[in-house]
């Protein structure tokens, strides 16, 4: 069963994201269509690449805390709002430099990790 | 590892052992399982020398460049911890670790919601965990620190933390209870004015939907009040402060791409001696540019002085302006003292083995690696220190 957060996925060329509970096996996991009325009944969770979920958080808690703020300036409620907005928008950001830094192929990064394993050996001479 | 003795508690249950040795003062204790061959290795390490530096700044965690110049200075690079949660905001080397105080948050996102409190605000920190778990890695024994997933905004399963060489609690609050400041070895500041975090903000968030310059003035007003009272009194307490203000070189400059840096260190902190200009304590204006070094506009104009900051003896070193070329950054450190590099040119190599974080070419990555290396130069004298008091002790 394909889950689709169709809000998210504003960007031009949306990436399925898996997103493996404990990362011990292959990081790559397919969806077999043609599979699905057997016994191996996989669940991917498509989400919108992690970048465009935290924009959008961002934007929600910015209209949040406008309405929240336009009742009362100096209440709690407005300053706790105001805070999650900096919280989100730090987290938009190192999350942008994160992408920006290296783009996290999955299996480079799970041979860097695991360098012995057959999908990652290299053989030189 | 050489194990030289080996003993048999009668104290602990008879399936354990403990084995010691002397040379590197570590206890290995075994528990042998029954039914499978696994070996549960505890290392305690007894008289491991951890050093905790607190980091007071207001930016995200772990990630911030300071962090990066400073582990750089030990040496290796700082990676999050691996086959953990992706979203923790650990960061672990070699030598040092660097835990980030937003996982001590008692309430997370909703919660703050709930209760109208902000992530400044104390009600919002769990102070008790916090100390327990910093003394216990300080004093060698490995904790289960939570994590704060700043993506979610929730708490998520805590995560193994070994005791390290140095350990730096970066976040809003390492000074703010008095336990915790206690145990710190040595403490950072970042004060950053309102004119350069509101340059700051607008550069980082301005790419952002739906923000705009309203809503980044809104939320830099919003939680100020929370900030002065609450984290902004921490600045008493560090041994050394790092401000960061607009410039003074050019007039009416808002874009906060050239700053005023000043390096406010404490005096009398054990292990730790000032850097300086020229002569000690005395008060020195400095404009290295002229005929042996040409600068761009707007230059670089340095001063040095003695001062008293929140009633404590202080020395104070500022630097206005950006270096642009190898050579200018050489020409300073050349003439700046105490700067505990181990060899000539130390700083400049460290500021260009990162030549692209940000701040490389002001006084923000000068003073920050000049700190990084003050807090190499303390880990060193304490161990030296505590090694003598060991060989004394034995004699």
């Amino acid at each position: 069963m394909t889950t689709i957060a169709a809000s998210g996925l504003s960007v031009a060329t949306p990436r399925v994201v898996v997103v493996p509970a404990v990362r011990v096996s292959a990081p790559v996991r397919l969806n077999y269509p043609w599979k699905l009325g057997s016994m191996n009944r996989m669940v991917v969770v498509v989400k919108a690449t992690s970048e465009g979920g935290i924009s959008d958080k961002v934007e929600k808690s910015i209209q949040e805390a406008k309405e929240t703020c336009a009742d009362d300036p100096v209440s709690g409620e407005c300053v706790a709002a105001w805070d999650e907005v900096e919280e989100l928008s730090a987290a938009a950001s190192h999350a942008r430099d994160k992408k920006k830094a290296g783009v996290s192929d999955p299996l480079e990064e799970y041979c860097s990790d695991n360098p012995e394993t057959d999908e990652c050996r290299t053989y030189d001479n | 590892m050489a194990v030289s003795t080996i003993y048999s508690t009668q104290a602990l249950n008879s399936t354990h052992f403990l084995t010691s040795s002397s040379s590197s003062k570590q206890v290995f204790l075994y528990r042998r399982q029954p039914q499978t061959n696994r070996r549960f290795n505890t290392l305690i390490t007894c008289s491991q020398e951890t050093i905790v530096i607190g980091l007071a700044a207001d930016s995200g965690c772990g990630k911030s460049t300071f962090m990066r110049r400073l582990t750089s200075v030990f040496g290796g690079a700082a990676k999050p911890p691996k086959g953990g949660n992706p979203d923790s905001n650990t960061l672990i080397s070699d030598t040092t670790t660097v835990i980030c105080l937003d996982d001590y948050h008692s309430l997370d996102r909703y919660g703050r919601k709930e209760q109208k409190v902000t992530a400044l605000d104390p009600r919002a920190n769990d102070f008790d965990l916090m100390y327990e778990q910093v003394k216990a890695l300080k004093s060698g024994v490995a904790v289960e620190k939570p994590i704060y997933n700043h993506v979610t905004g929730l708490l998520d399963a805590p995560e193994l933390i070994q005791p390290p060489k140095i350990l730096v609690i970066e976040g809003l609050h390492p000074m703010f209870d008095e336990r915790v400041r206690d145990l710190l070895d040595f403490s950072i500041y970042l004060d950053i004015s309102n004119e350069v975090k509101f340059a700051w903000k607008i550069q980082r968030d301005m790419a952002e939907r739906g923000h705009s310059l309203e809503s980044i003035k809104a939320s830099i007003e919003a939680r100020k009040p929370d900030f002065d009272a609450f984290i902004d009194p921490q600045k008493q307490y560090a041994d050394a402060v790092i401000e960061v203000l607009p410039t003074q070189l050019i007039p009416d400059d808002n874009e906060g791409k050239v700053l005023r840096v000043r390096l406010i260190m404490k005096e009398g902190v054990k292990y730790f001696s000032p850097v300086y200009l020229f002569d000690e304590g005395s008060t020195i204006s400095w404009i290295p540019c002229g005929r042996k070094l040409t600068c761009s506009y707007p230059g670089i104009k340095f001063n040095y002085e003695p001062d008293s900051y929140f009633d404590h003896e202080v020395s104070v070193l500022e630097m206005d302006g950006q270096f642009d070329r190898l050579d200018e950054l050489i020409y300073v450190e050349s003439h700046l003292s105490n700067l505990s590099t181990k060899f000539y040119g130390e700083v400049t190599q460290q500021m260009l083995k990162h030549a692209d974080f940000p701040g490389s070419n002001n006084g923000t990555g000068l003073f920050q690696t000049i700190v990084g290396l003050k807090i190499r130069d303390l880990y060193e004298q304490l161990i030296a220190n505590k090694a003598t008091a060991r060989a004394e002790a034995k004699a």
